[in-house]
């Protein structure tokens, strides 16, 4: 069967051309961090298990039972954040000349803020959040569907991102 | 020696094996996101309907509805990197080997 590209990633394939001619193999991504994807898969069931053990909402009267999972998660979430960030940032003419190519075409230069950072440290936002209205308040039904959706969609983020880069 | 339509099609065969695993990645990730985001959506407005979700809640939900509809697109822009990465150290290798079989 014959295989066509598809058009729009067609200039990818183009400037990989060009840069291959210009110099040696190059990196544009952070290295893939096993010990980080293994942090990041023990938070992530940790998580589920938090939220299965309140799927029908929560009091305040019970927020004690609840106080030190929700800093335990928060410390994971913080530490995961801190070592996505520490990976430095591929720095050499091949990413350079992406940029260049990026902003001359409007669009925003490759990030040195990796999705996945960016993912943790707003899942751990989001769990303080959770905590402080769960101490005064409780969290009713649909707060805590929308706390959970939104973790699980950052979580799905930084899963992928961290797991793609194991080339 | 090399002629360059075996050559031309080493390079489109190399792009397509990496771009063809890597545009299914993209697609289920693209696919779960839209998804998840809608139903998002979908729950912080039943939420605020409902009194469940207050006013500070619901700014704080929008708020969360951006930021990951931003980081969204910045994952995918990290994938294409991964991408363009592979596919670039694929075409050197291949482009060297070449060169040094006739050098």
């Amino acid at each position: 069967m014959k295989l066509t590209l598809k058009k729009r990633f067609l200039p990818w394939v183009l400037c990989a051309a060009v840069l291959s001619l210009s110099s040696c193999k190059t990196q544009l991504a952070p290295e893939y961090d096993k010990a980080i994807v293994a942090g990041l898969t023990d938070a992530t069931q940790k998580t589920m298990y938090f939220f299965a053990t309140m799927e029908e909402g929560t009091t305040a009267e019970t927020y004690t039972d609840r106080a030190l999972s929700y800093n335990q998660l928060i410390g994971a979430y913080d530490a995961l954040s801190l070592q996505a960030k520490a990976r430095p940032v591929p720095d050499n003419v091949a990413t350079k000349k992406i940029n260049e190519l990026l902003q001359s075409k409007g669009s925003d230069p490759l990030s040195s803020d990796y999705p996945s950072a960016f993912a943790f440290t707003k899942i751990s936002e989001t769990l303080k959040k959770m905590r402080e209205v769960d101490q005064a308040d409780g969290i009713k039904p649909f707060a805590l569907l929308a706390f959970k959706g939104q973790v699980l969609i950052f979580l799905d983020q930084a899963i992928t991102y961290e797991s793609f880069l194991k080339r | 020696m090399s002629d360059v339509a075996s050559i031309i099609k080493d390079i489109k065969d190399i792009s397509t094996t990496i771009l063809k695993k890597d545009i299914t990645v993209v697609k289920g990730f693209s696919e779960r996101q839209v998804e998840a985001i809608a139903k998002q959506t979908v729950i912080i407005t039943e939420g605020v309907a409902s009194g469940d979700i207050d006013e500070e809640l619901k700014k704080f939900f929008f708020d969360g509805l951006k930021a990951m509809a931003e980081n969204f697109v910045n994952t995918l822009k990290g994938i294409l990197s991964v991408t363009l990465e592979k596919l670039y150290n694929a075409l050197v290798d291949k482009l060297w080997s070449i060169v040094g079989s006739v050098v």
